[in-house]
């Protein structure tokens, strides 16, 4: 029969590889970032945190100030534990939505609690004779990142 | 001698003046113009300054949204999917990734980037094919096709 322009749909046509296949090769990659990660080869690592109601792309020995109160002292070590991204150089892991707490290791320490510079709320309506000045103070932490660790645990 | 009410040159006169109209001025001193440098037309800039600037933390928020969301537009354009493709399927694959995060990805961690807009590729490609079905026509139907043999 002659092919006319509606004999196929008009959408291209999607194929999606052999799941056999697909396994087997989804195998091997597991098990060289697994050898990867053991061997210790890779150089820096970077995690995406979900901490304080935000999202934070970390990496070893840097700084964090969040916006709020945490019930820490100062020099207290804390392990973050929403890790949703890990990643080097050759490979990354990507959670859904977060990756398993004994694969992934995140330890800070709180080094600062401070206020924030004074910042200006003012409210002002022309000819109604209305303004309002108030000054707000936010509570801030300073987070210090100290490692990040992963574990070859890879299924 | 006691006085029950104070003497008439004794009055309560203003004497910090000066630095009740410095606290106003600091706030106007890298503006443009003689509102610089006189009260009367630093107290309405300085007032329009801070008014602006607290509903400008409101929209603030708003303008980097749309930010990050144009630069990942542009990064997923880069690897062959449109925004609402690469988020929506992002977000079907149980991938909770912030647009800010995203965005920051796309910038420093090209390769990360490339995962994900391969994996949501993928993920489209998987919703396409669940929703064309198997091809078979349901029951009950005389003929929907009409077939060539």
């Amino acid at each position: 029969v002659a092919k006319t322009s509606l004999t196929s749909p008009p959408w291209p046509e999607v194929k999606l590889p052999d799941p056999v296949e697909e396994a087997k090769y989804h195998a091997e990659v597991v098990q060289k970032v697994n050898k990867m990660i053991a061997t210790g080869q890779y150089g820096r690592l970077f995690a995406v945190v979900h901490f304080a109601s935000k999202q934070w792309k970390i990496t070893s020995e840097d700084l964090i100030m969040m916006d709020n109160v945490l019930e820490a002292e100062c020099g207290d070590r804390i392990r973050m534990e929403k890790v949703l991204l890990v990643g080097a150089d050759d490979f990354t892991l990507i959670g859904r939505p977060l990756l398993g707490k004994d694969l992934v290791r995140v330890e800070a320490t709180v080094i600062e609690k401070t206020e924030s510079w004074p910042k200006i709320n003012m409210r002002f309506w022309k000819r109604h004779n209305y303004q309002r000045k108030k000054i707000i103070t936010n509570p801030q932490t300073v987070l210090r990142i100290n490692t990040i660790e992963i574990f070859p645990c890879l299924v | 001698m006691v006085l029950l009410s104070a003497p008439r040159w004794l009055r309560s006169r203003l004497t910090d003046r000066f630095w009740r109209v410095q606290e106003v001025l600091k706030y106007a001193r890298h503006f443009r113009g003689r509102k610089n440098r006189c009260y009367k037309l630093a107290v309405r800039s300085v007032r329009r300054a801070f008014v602006r600037s607290t509903k400008a933390r409101r929209e603030k928020k708003r303008f980097l949204r749309a930010l990050w969301i144009t630069r990942i537009e542009a990064a997923s354009l880069e690897h062959g999917l449109k925004y609402p493709a690469f988020i929506s399927n992002l977000f079907k694959s149980q991938v909770e990734l912030n647009r800010k995060m995203i965005a920051d990805l796309a910038i420093y961690e090209p390769k990360t980037f490339k995962s994900l807009a391969a994996l949501a590729q993928r993920r489209r490609q998987e919703g396409f094919l669940a929703a064309l079905g198997d091809g078979k026509e349901p029951e009950g139907i005389f003929s929907r096709v009409v077939h060539h043999y």
